[in-house]
């Protein structure tokens, strides 16, 4: 009988979650300074044990300051050049972005329910770097979260979503 | 026993380098770069103060190693009154070792009446050399080193392998990896096997702007291990040091040092 309703848990809370999708929303904030070189800016999700789960973006330009994103550099950049490639979009300025992670690894696999942290790093040539790092419950539960600014990376919202 | 481990200790020093009981250290400019074909510069230096140039040193024994374990001529070499540089092109993916260090040597410390002398020489060689007076004759064995690791793009292993020769470490993290607020167990080995009581300090940069320098003393358990965890991202040093009687044909004592240059990474 509990294997059954195990089954079934599994069953409903699998499909709800293979169908949720969380949307990150970015904003560049606006830096008065008289050499403004865009941020480099890398978005990922990694699993309770610090192991990265999916790479979802990459803003990025020339190889030699791609270290300068320290977390992503040791995480994904470093190991994974090809993933990396895959994902790499041109630098973006200021404004507000949005991505998306449709709940999956990168074999293309619904993650286990449970719990994931957001990671969005940002470095900028003659500008600082910040890391802003975010846990969130991965079950089909909604999710709605806000992360505040830092100096390099406006606020971050995280929704969940219906996928398409 | 402290007093012939200071006595060693001076030995090693005197004859490694021109600056007594300084530390030599190696500090690249990048420990981790995400381009092949970067440059790399190291300063290398005596002093007393970790990261504070002092004295520039002879480069002849700086050698760097490619991640395939082979020794890369070094394109440029100078050496300055404070501090000598050493620049080199790292063409290849993996993690580089720089190690200044040269070969083992052998000095004897005497007596006579209550001077204290030396001579540069072993066990066998000595007796020629000794007056007939020499009392408190002791011969030590010493050998240091000092080195860095430089990682392009995905950290390998080939240039952390275990010689089984002198004072080697291993550790829990690739020096790559070593991150602020995360431990990292390090075990010191001698001749390949953990040695209990290497002792070590560490230090880090910016001391010269410290009251108090903030250097910790240690030494490894009886597995050879000692764990560190830095607590902010920064370059630091590990010295650490070895010595015990030998039971040799050249030599009453050995002396061994290494000299680790890390980066802790910011989180």
């Amino acid at each position: 009988m509990y294997k059954y309703l195990v089954a079934a848990l599994l069953l409903c809370c699998g499909s709800a979650m293979a169908q949720q999708e969380l949307e990150i929303q970015v904003e560049l904030p606006k830096i008065d300074t008289g050499t403004y070189h865009r941020p480099y800016v890398a978005v990922w999700i990694e699993n309770e044990q610090q192991q990265p789960v999916r790479l979802i973006e990459a803003w990025l330009e020339k190889p030699d300051w791609i270290k300068d994103l320290r977390r992503f550099w040791r995480k994904l950049g470093r190991s994974e050049p090809q993933l990396v490639d895959a994902k790499t979009g041109a630098t973006k300025g200021p404004g507000s972005y949005k991505v998306r992670w449709d709940g999956k690894d990168e074999q293309g696999k619904a993650v286990a329910a449970g719990t994931y942290v957001l990671f969005v790093e940002a470095a900028r040539e003659q500008g600082g770097r910040n890391l802003a790092k975010q846990a969130f419950t991965w079950d089909g539960s909604s999710v709605q979260i806000e992360i505040k600014a830092s100096k390099e990376l406006g606020k971050i919202q995280l929704t969940s979503a219906q996928g398409n | 026993m402290k007093k012939s481990i200071l006595a060693s200790f001076v030995i090693a020093a005197a004859i490694s380098a021109p600056a007594i009981a300084h530390t030599l250290w190696v500090v690249p400019s990048h420990f981790v770069l995400s381009k092949t074909g970067s440059w790399v510069s190291a300063d290398v230096s005596a002093a007393n103060m970790t990261f504070v140039a002092d004295k520039g040193i002879p480069v002849d024994n700086v050698s760097l190693y490619t991640p395939e374990g082979k020794k890369q001529a070094i394109e440029h070499k100078y050496q300055g009154k404070r501090k000598s540089q050493v620049d080199a092109q790292l063409n290849a993916e993996g993690t580089y070792k720089l190690e200044l260090g040269g070969p083992v040597r052998f000095g004897t410390m005497y007596k006579v009446g209550d001077e204290r002398k030396r001579i540069m020489a072993d066990k066998k060689t000595r007796a020629k050399e000794l007056p007939a007076n020499a009392t408190d004759v002791v011969t030590s064995q010493s050998r240091s080193r000092s080195v860095a690791f430089i990682t392009v793009n995905k950290p390998t292993s080939e240039v952390l392998a275990l010689k089984n020769e002198g004072l080697e470490f291993k550790s829990s993290v690739h020096p790559a990896d070593i991150v602020a607020g995360e431990p990292v167990t390090f075990t010191f080995l001698v001749n390949g096997k953990a040695q209990a009581g290497v002792e070590l300090e560490v230090s880090y940069e910016g001391e010269r702007y410290r009251d108090e320098a903030g250097r910790v003393q240690h030494k490894t358990d009886a597995t050879g291990q000692f764990t560190y965890t830095p607590v902010e991202a920064g370059v630091f040093l590990i010295e650490a040091s070895y010595s015990a009687k030998a039971e040799s044909e050249l030599a009453d004592q050995i002396r061994e040092g290494l000299t680790l240059t890390l980066e802790a990474a910011l989180p």
